[in-house]
C-alpha cells in the first residue's frame, strides 16, 4: 500500500517528519518497506511559457518555439502538434536529467538551434500520452520546478500491511493508525451531496438471492456528466500513489479506493437494460468479457452483477467491458457494495485476476462506512464531471453489519504481554482507534469494535493491540523455567541419526551436499527408476521440479554435473535425506524415506604427492561402507553382485543379516558421460532408517581383553575363479576350532596367466582364554581346519616351504 | 728378560700413536681398522703384552695396572671417535633433510552450512530445555495450513505460495505444522524445536523454493511475551554473541497472536548502518536485520489441538536457516547453498 503523506494528513495533523512517521508505523506494525519519491524523474523539469511558435524552414511537422523559463528565453525546436504560442508547458533545459536518465544536451534539428525540449507526458513517464506536449495551467509561473509548481507529494511511503489489517489498506486507515500512535485528533472524511432530479429508487430495483454472498449492495445515479481528463491535482495524487488516471469517473472510484478503502464500480447507465440490478452467481461455463477485452469462462462460485437482460461485472473482480464508461457515457451507475471475501478470493484467484478492488474485498471492507464513501464519490464526481447526482441511495442491505462486544480482561492481557499495562492505557487506547469501553465490571470489560477494525472480534485481539500500541519492544526479556512431565516420552527423532551419519562422512573426508527434493521426471528416467512410485508436483515452477527424488543419487549426480562443469576434478560427495514414495496407505500419501548418498569421482587422494595418483575404485566405495557398519557398530555386511540394475554396473547389495541396506556400485557409463564424468563414478545408496533401527538396537558391550598371548599361523589358500574371499574367510570361521579368535585376510595373489586362479592369504589367530596355547595343539587345530576346508570348497593348501 | 720400562714406554707410545691414527680415521669401517690395529686379538696391545710373563714378579702388577689403563684409554678414545663421526654423520643427514614437503594429510570432510547453523541452533534450544522433533514434509493441508488458522480461501494463504501435489497435500511451507503435530502428540508442557526443509513457489535471487527452517514452540501455564523475548534474546546471543540487540515489531501470522517480527541489530555494521562510511548493504542502513517471525500461539490454534486456551498460553517462532548462515559466514547469494560447488561446501569443515 502506497500511502501519501500529504494525503494522510488531510485527516491527521502529523507535523513529524516522514522518517518519524514510518520509523513509527513500522513499530506499530504497518511496516514502512520504502520511503520513495514518487516523481524523482522530475527533479530537473521546469515550467516554460511558450512566447511564439512557428514553422520550423525546413521541416513541416516541426515548431520553433522561443520559450520563457524564467531567468531566460530559449530557442527549443519541438515536433508535438498540438505547441503553440501562450501555453504553459513542462520544459527540460540543457544539462537536465530527463526521466530515463538520459542527460538533455544541446541539439541542431534540421538546421535549427534547440536549447530544450518541451515535454509530453510519456516524457515525463506519468501516462502513456503522447499525442503532444502536456499543456498546463497558465497560472504557474516559468522558471519554478516543475515538483514544487504542481505541489507534487516527495515522500510517498511503501507500506507491507499484513492480511489481517484490511483496514490499513487505504489513506484514511493508515491515517487512524498514525492518530492512535501519535495521540492526535483524527478527521474523519465526510460527505455533503448536492442532489436534484428524480429518485434513484424509481430507476432501479435491487435484488440479493443469496444474501450471503452480499450482505450491503447501494446504487447511485448521476446524470448529464461530461466525461474528460480529471484536473492535474487529482491525476498527480493518484499517480504518486501508483494508480493511472484514466477519466473524471473512474478516477474518482480509484480516489476514493485509495482514500477510504472500499472499492467502487461505475457502469454507463445507458447501457443496461431493465431497471434491476441482480447480484448472483454465474452458471457453470458460462463465459463473461470483463473490461480488459479477456473473455473468462466461468463456474458457479464466481459471483456477477447482472442487469435485466445479461451479467455486467464480474462482482469484486473487474467490471464488463459491455457497461464501461466511455467518452460518449453520460449517465452514471455508481455501485458501493459488500461481497463475502472467500468467494471474491477464489473468483481472482482462479481467473489470476487480482485488482485493488479484489484484494480489498477479499480482506474485508468497511460496511458502515461504506456509505460515507459512495457519498463523497458521487459529490467529487459531480464536481469533475459537471453532473447532477439523482435524489436517494438505491440499496439492499440483507445483512447488516453487526457490531462484536469483546470482552476483556486486564489480567489477562498483562499475564499474557509479560506487561504491567494500566486501566487508563488499555481505554484511552480502544477509544483512540475507535472501539467503545464499557468498564462498569473493572475485571472483565465489554468491548465493542468499530465497523472498519473487522480483525477485532476475540479478547486475543483487543490484547495485541494494546500490546501493539504501547510497544511490543518494550516487552521486558525473561528466561521462562521449562517444567517437563516425566511421562513425555524422550524419542530421539531422525535428526539425531541423520547428524550421527554426518559426522561420519564429514570425518572419512567427504563433503556434505544438500540438493533441492525434486528434480526432474527425466532424471530419475535416466537412472531407469520406475515411474509408479513417484510423487508429482501439481504446480511447479518448472519441469526440472516436477517430482520428488525417490532416489537421492539422483540430486548427487546432479551435483557432480554442475562441479565438472566448474572444472572439478575429484569429488567426494555425501549427502542425507529423504527419497519419496507414494504410499496410499499413508496419512500423508507419501512415504519418506531417510538415505545415505555417496558419491566418488576421479583420484582416491584429496591431495598429490606422496599420495598415490590412482582414482578411487570399488574398494574405495566398499571400505566406505565398511567402516561406516563398524562406526555404527554394526554386524560385518555380506556384499551380492547383483545380477542386474538399472543404473549401476557392477551393482553389489549390501546385506546385514536378513535385510539389504543399500545398494553399492559404479553408475554405468553412459549414465556417468551424461553428468560430464569422463572417468568411473562410485556411488552408495544406503538406507538410513535401516541403520537407524539397526543402531538403535546395537549396544557397546565391553569385552575383558585378553590376557593369554595369541599363536598367529598363515596360511595360502589357491582358489580357482569364481570362490570369493568372503566364501573361503566365512568357511574358515565355520570350520574352524573354539581357539581360533580371528580370520584375516592379509594378501591377494594373482599369478599372471594362470586361468584366473588366486592365492588367498590368510592370518589366522588362535588363543586360548585360560591357557598358553603350545605350537603342537595349534598345528594340530589347523590340520584339521585346513582338512576339512580342502574339502568344502574347491581350494587348495600350500604346505609352508620349510 | 724384559724390561719394564721399555714395556710401559711402548704402551705409552701405543696411545699417542692410535691418537693419531684415529684423527685421520673417517669412517666407522676405518676406525674398526685402528680398534683392530691396537685392541684386536692378534693387534699391538696383545703383542705388547705378550712380554708380560716374562717380566719380573714384583714388575707384573706395575705393568698389569697400566696395561688396563691404556686399554681403557684406547676404548673411550675410540668411543669418542665413534659419537663424532655419528654427529657428522647425523648432521650430514639433516642437511639434505627437508622439512617443508607436504604432509601425508588425511581428507578433511566438511559439513553444509545449513547443518552447521542448524545444529548451533538447536543446541542452543536443546541447552534450553527444548525436544529437537521432526515430521513430514509431505504434509495435509490440515496440519500446514487449517489447524493453523488458515481456512481454505484466507487470505493468509497468499503470504506463502504453495506447492501442492494434490488438494489436500502439499509440499509443507513451513515448519509449524511440526506445532500441531507436537501438541497432539503429548499434552503440555511442550517444548520443541523442530528443524527442516521446506518449500515454497518462489525462485529469484533471495528465494529458492526450497530452504530450511526452524521451529520453535513452548506451551505451558503462564507463559508470556518476556518469556518468548527472553528466550530469543538468549538464542540470539549465543548465535551472534553477547552485544547483539533484539528488536519486536508487531506483524501477523495468522497462528499466533500477538505476533512479531524480530530484528536484531546488524552483524555487520554493529547496527550502525554504515561500514567506514559507506552504507551498509547487509542492513541497508536501517541498522536492524529481520532474522525471525513469533509470537503468542493463538487461541483459535488451541482448538484443534483440544488445548484448553485459558489454562494454557505459549509462545511460538519460526527462522530461516539460510537466513542466519547468510549473516553469520557472510553468505552473499542465496543460491550458492543448493548448488554444491565444492569449491563452496569445503570452506565449511
Ligand atoms: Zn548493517
Amino acid at each position: 500500500m502506497l500511502l501519501s503523506v500529504d494525503w494522510m494528513r488531510e485527516f491527521v495533523p502529523y507535523d513529524g517528519t516522514v522518517e518519524a512517521l514510518a520509523d513509527r508505523l513500522t513499530m506499530i506494525g504497518n511496516e514502512v518497506e520504502e520511503i520513495i519519491d514518487p516523481f524523482a524523474q522530475l527533479t530537473d523539469v521546469v515550467i516554460g511559457r511558450v512566447v511564439s511558435c512557428g514553422k520550423h524552414p525546413e521541416a513541416d511537422k516541426l515548431s520553433v518555439c522561443t520559450v520563457d523559463v524564467g531567468d531566460e528565453t530559449l530557442n527549443i525546436v519541438c515536433g508535438a502538434p498540438n505547441v503553440a504560442a501562450g501555453q504553459t508547458v513542462p520544459v527540460a533545459k540543457i544539462g537536465a536529467r530527463l526521466p530515463g536518465g538520459v542527460t538533455l544536451k544541446p541539439a541542431k534539428l534540421r538546421g535549427v538551434r534547440s536549447e530544450g525540449m518541451i515535454l509530453s507526458e510519456r516524457e515525463m513517464e506519468l501516462t502513456d500520452d503522447h499525442a503532444g506536449i502536456m499543456v498546463l495551467d497558465g497560472a504557474l509561473t516559468p522558471g519554478e520546478r516543475f515538483v514544487d509548481a504542481l505541489k507534487l507529494e516527495r515522500c510517498v511511503l511503501d507500506v507491507g500491511v499484513t492480511p489481517n489489517r484490511a483496514d490499513c489498506l487505504s489513506t484514511l486507515g493508515l491515517a487512524r493508525d498514525a492518530a492512535v500512535a501519535f495521540g492526535l485528533p483524527l478527521t474523519s472524511p465526510t460527505a455533503c451531496v448536492q442532489e436534484s432530479g428524480p429518485d434513484c429508487r424509481d430507476m432501479v430495483r435491487i435484488e440479493i438471492p443469496e444474501p450471503e454472498y452480499c450482505p450491503l449492495y447501494m446504487l447511485r445515479v448521476l446524470q448529464n456528466v461530461s466525461i474528460a481528463k480529471s484536473p492535474e491535482w487529482m491525476r498527480m495524487r493518484l499517480l504518486a500513489v501508483g494508480v493511472r488516471p484514466i477519466n473524471n469517473i473512474v478516477d474518482v472510484t480509484n480516489y476514493i479506493l485509495m482514500e477510504m478503502g472500499q472499492p467502487l464500480h461505475s457502469f454507463d447507465k445507458n447501457l443496461l437494460e431493465g431497471g434491476v440490478i441482480r447480484v448472483q452467481r454465474a452458471q457453470d461455463g458460462q463465459e463473461f468479457t470483463t473490461l480488459d477485452g479477456q473473455r473468462r469462462k466461468l463456474v458457479d462460485s464466481d459471483l456477477l452483477i447482472w442487469d435485466g437482460a445479461k451479467a455486467v461485472a464480474l462482482a469484486g473482480v473487474m467490471g464488463g467491458e459491455n457497461t464501461e464508461i466511455n467518452a460518449d457515457s453520460t449517465d452514471v451507475l455508481l455501485e458501493c457494495a459488500v461481497f463475502r471475501p472467500a468467494s471474491i478470493r477464489k473468483t481472482a484467484r482462479r481467473l489470476a485476476l487480482p485488482s485493488e478492488a479484489s484484494y480489498r474485498y477479499e480482506r474485508g471492507v468497511d460496511q458502515v462506512g461504506s456509505r460515507v464513501a459512495l457519498d463523497r464519490a458521487v459529490q467529487l464526481m459531480a464536481e469533475l464531471s459537471g453532473g447532477l447526482v439523482c435524489k436517494g441511495v438505491a440499496e439492499n442491505e440483507p445483512r447488516p453489519w453487526a457490531q462484536p462486544v469483546i470482552p476483556f480482561r486486564r489480567a489477562r492481557c498483562n499475564d499474557l504481554l509479560g506487561l504491567d499495562l494500566d486501566a487508563d492505557f488499555c481505554k484511552k487506547t480502544f477509544t483512540l482507534m475507535g472501539c467503545e469501553v464499557d468498564d462498569a465490571d473493572a475485571d472483565r470489560w465489554s468491548v465493542r469494535a468499530p465497523s472498519h477494525r473487522l480483525d477485532l472480534e476475540r479478547e486475543v485481539d483487543l490484547i495485541e493491540e494494546a500490546g501493539r500500541v504501547y510497544g511490543l519492544d518494550r516487552i521486558p526479556a525473561d528466561l521462562p523455567s521449562i517444567s517437563k512431565s516425566l511421562e513425555a516420552v524422550h524419542h530421539k527423532g531422525e535428526f539425531f541419526f541423520a547428524n550421527k551419519l554426518k559426522d561420519w562422512a564429514r570425518g572419512v573426508g567427504l563433503n556434505e551436499a544438500v540438493n533441492y527434493s525434486f528434480v526432474a521426471p527425466a532424471d530419475l528416467d535416466r537412472l531407469g527408476l520406475p515411474q509408479e512410485e513417484r510423487i508429482a508436483i501439481a504446480n511447479p515452477l518448472s519441469e526440472d521440479q516436477a517430482v520428488l527424488r525417490t532416489n537421492v543419487l539422483a540430486g548427487l549426480l546432479g551435483s557432480l554435473r554442475r562441479n565438472r562443469a566448474q572444472g572439478a576434478v575429484r569429488l567426494g560427495l555425501f549427502e542425507t535425506a529423504h527419497a519419496y514414495f507414494s504410499d496410499p496407505d499413508s496419512e500423508t500419501k507419501a512415504r519418506e524415506a531417510l538415505r545415505l548418498g555417496l558419491l566418488l569421482h576421479g583420484p582416491r587422494h584429496a591431495r598429490g604427492w606422496p599420495w598415490p595418483t590412482e582414482d578411487a575404485d570399488y574398494l574405495d566405495i566398499k571400505g566406505l561402507v565398511e567402516h561406516l557398519l563398524d562406526y555404527l557398530k554394526l554386524d560385518v555386511a555380506e556384499f551380492r553382485l547383483l545380477e542386474a540394475h538399472s543404473f549401476m554396473s557392477p551393482a553389489v547389495s549390501v546385506v546385514l543379516g536378513d535385510d539389504a541396506i543399500g545398494c553399492i556400485g559404479r553408475i554405468k557409463p553412459d549414465i556417468a558421460d551424461f553428468f560430464l564424468a569422463q572417468r568411473e563414478v562410485w556411488a552408495a545408496d544406503l538406507d538410513g532408517e535401516a541403520l537407524r533401527r539397526m543402531f538403535s538396537a546395537s549396544a557397546i558391550t565391553f569385552e575383558p581383553l585378553p590376557t593369554l598371548p595369541p599363536v598367529r599361523r598363515d596360511v595360502t589358500l589357491g582358489c580357482p575363479s569364481g570362490v570369493l574371499s568372503f566364501e573361503v574367510a566365512a568357511a574358515l570361521e565355520k570350520f574352524g576350532p573354539a581357539i581360533l579368535e580371528s580370520v584375516d585376510l592379509v594378501d591377494v595373489y594373482a599369478p599372471q596367466g594362470e586361468s584366473g586362479e588366486r592365492n588367498l592369504t590368510f592370518r589366522l589367530t588362535y588363543r586360548h582364554q585360560t591357557k598358553t596355547l603350545k605350537d603342537k595343539e595349534v598345528d594340530k587345530e589347523q590340520g584339521k581346519l585346513l582338512d576339512t576346508l580342502t574339502k568344502a570348497l574347491p581350494v587348495r593348501f600350500f604346505p609352508p616351504e620349510s | 728378560m724384559a724390561d719394564l720400562a721399555t714395556l710401559l714406554g711402548e704402551l705409552e707410545r701405543l696411545v699417542q700413536e692410535c691418537a693419531t691414527q684415529l684423527g685421520q680415521a673417517s669412517s666407522s669401517e676405518e676406525l674398526e681398522a685402528v680398534r683392530v690395529e691396537h685392541l684386536g686379538r692378534k693387534g699391538r696391545m696383545a703383542g705388547a703384552m705378550s712380554a708380560l710373563p716374562s717380566l719380573g714378579p714384583e714388575d707384573k702388577p706395575v705393568a698389569g695396572r697400566k696395561a688396563n689403563e691404556v686399554k681403557a684409554r684406547l676404548t673411550a678414545m675410540l668411543e669418542a671417535r665413534q659419537t663424532e663421526l655419528d654427529r657428522a654423520a647425523e648432521a650430514e643427514k639433516l642437511a639434505s633433510f627437508d622439512p617443508t614437503l607436504p604432509g601425508r594429510t588425511p581428507p578433511v570432510g566438511s559439513l553444509h552450512p545449513v547443518t552447521l547453523v542448524t545444529r548451533e541452533i538447536c543446541d542452543v534450544f536443546a541447552g534450553l530445555g527444548f525436544d529437537v522433533v521432526d515430521g513430514p514434509e509431505v504434509e495435509n493441508d490440515w496440519y500446514n495450513f487449517e489447524a493453523l488458522n488458515m481456512p481454505p480461501d484466507h487470505p493468509a494463504r497468499d503470504m506463502q505460495d504453495t506447492l501442492y501435489v494434490t488438494d489436500s497435500i502439499v509440499l509443507r511451507t513451513h515448519t509449524s505444522p511440526l506445532q500441531v503435530r507436537s501438541m497432539l502428540a503429548q499434552k503440555p508442557p511442550v517444548a520443541v524445536v523442530a528443524p527442516g526443509k521446506v518449500y515454497r513457489r518462489d525462485s529469484d535471487l533471495t528465494h529458492t523454493p526450497m530452504f530450511h527452517q526452524i521451529e520453535g514452540l513452548l506451551v505451558d501455564r503462564k507463559v508470556s511475551m518476556a518469556d518468548l523475548r527472553g528466550t530469543l534474546t538468549a538464542f540470539v546471543r549465543r548465535i551472534f554473541g553477547p552485544e547483539t540487540n533484539v528488536r519486536f515489531r508487531p506483524s501477523f501470522f495468522p497462528f499466533t497472536e500477538p505476533s512479531a517480527e524480530v530484528d536484531i541489530s546488524c552483524v555487520m555494521c554493529g547496527g550502525t548502518g554504515h561500514i567506514h562510511g559507506e552504507t551498509c548493504r547487509v542492513c541497508k542502513q536501517t541498522g536492524w536485520v529481520e532474522i525471525l517471525g513469533c509470537g503468542m500461539v493463538d487461541p483459535n490454534v488451541y482448538g484443534f489441538v483440544d488445548y484448553d486456551p485459558e489454562l494454557y498460553t505459549g509462545f511460538a517462532f519460526g527462522l530461516g536457516v539460510e537466513r542466519v548462515a547468510m549473516l553469520k559466514y557472510g553468505i552473499g547469494d542465496l543460491r550458492m547453498f543448493f548448488e554444491n560447488d565444492v569449491r563452496f561446501l569445503s570452506q565449511f569443515s
